[in-house]
């Protein structure tokens, strides 16, 4: 089964798309904040990160950075799922790395869509 | 312009070296080298004076380290002319800086207040997402009605959504109507469907 790590400060929002990515079929894993998924992803492989932009200690684009910079994980796709909706925001995040970019609330259908792409399925 | 260390000074004969200290810091604050230049924002947080100054380095400066040295002596200052001076960096498009204010601010329950209920219909939906994460720490006897207010009025899900959330921390079972209520504002809505109910189990379960 493909796992993946949802970074977001916000304890409702992981709990909802832990929700979303169980109910297609991926094992889901959790952290708070950008600097504590650096310490996961050197800790365990992952097949997918949800990253979310505005957290304390460490913010999405420095994450998606870090992990760019990281030989052993730079290859892990990131999907950013933010509230901020403009082209500059979007830019700023494909600089920093991402694959996709997603704005709040994410639809199952796009997460679904994107995350198959990128893990190439569930299994 | 106070001085912080005014009554310190007035005491000591030696007031000349602190004075001196405190332009040379000034001066080392625009230096070359970052590691003067946290060095200089560290110990500026000594004197509430130096705050336009601390502001204006924020604005321009690239180091996230010395950033980091200046939000801490900011935090030092403390005071309205700080908070003032901060509020304009939740607009910053830099999402580090951006999320060091608001743990700065955070820490100012006694100061942010008044503020808080502007920020919360500001016209751009992520500051009013940032004042609901200001309220996050902050223990004021309003925050409860103000974030009531965003769930009843506001009309962007994800400010509403996050105002929700919060109220999941902080509300109390006579505001499960108004909490349930958002639903028919965003119908078929999954996201503030699952955030309601999520709210309604907590606050019903206390």
């Amino acid at each position: 089964m493909k796992k993946i790590l949802i970074v977001d400060d916000a304890t409702t929002v992981r709990m909802y798309h832990r929700q979303l990515m169980e109910s297609i079929g991926y094992q889901v894993e959790e952290a708070g904040n950008g600097l504590e998924a650096l310490e996961r992803i050197n800790q365990e492989s992952f097949d997918l990160l949800l990253v979310d932009i505005n957290m304390p200690k460490m913010d999405g684009y420095t994450f998606i950075e870090e992990v760019r910079k990281t030989p052993d994980v730079r290859a892990t796709p990131a999907i950013m799922i933010s509230t901020e909706e403009t082209e500059q925001d979007q830019d700023k995040a494909y600089a920093a790395g991402a694959n996709f970019y997603l704005v709040k609330p994410v639809r199952i259908e796009a997460l679904q869509t994107y995350a198959e792409l990128l893990t190439g399925g569930v299994q | 312009m106070v001085l912080k260390k005014a009554s310190a000074i007035a005491s000591n004969p030696n007031t000349a070296p602190a004075v001196r200290g405190l332009q040379e810091w000034l001066t080392l604050l625009d230096s070359q080298d970052t590691d003067e230049r946290r060095l200089a924002a560290r110990a500026l947080g000594e004197y509430s004076v130096a705050t336009p100054a601390l502001l204006n380095a924020l604005a321009r400066e690239k180091s996230i380290r010395v950033k980091g040295a200046i939000l801490v002596s900011l935090q030092c200052i403390g005071g309205h002319r700080v908070l003032e001076g901060l509020l304009p960096f939740l607009r910053s498009e830099n999402a580090a800086l951006r999320n060091g204010v608001i743990e700065i601010l955070q820490g100012m329950p006694e100061e942010i207040g008044e503020y808080i209920k502007d920020l919360l219909h500001d016209h751009d939906s992520d500051v009013r997402i940032f004042a609901i994460d200001i309220l996050q720490t902050l223990a004021h006897p309003d925050s409860p009605n103000w974030l009531i207010d965003v769930i009843l009025h506001d009309k962007h899900i994800n400010v509403v959504a996050t105002a929700i959330d919060r109220l999941t921390e902080i509300g109390t079972p006579e505001m499960l109507p108004a909490i349930s209520a958002v639903k028919a504002r965003f119908p078929g809505e999954p996201y503030i469907e699952f955030v309601v109910n999520l709210a309604v189990k907590r606050l019903t379960e206390e």
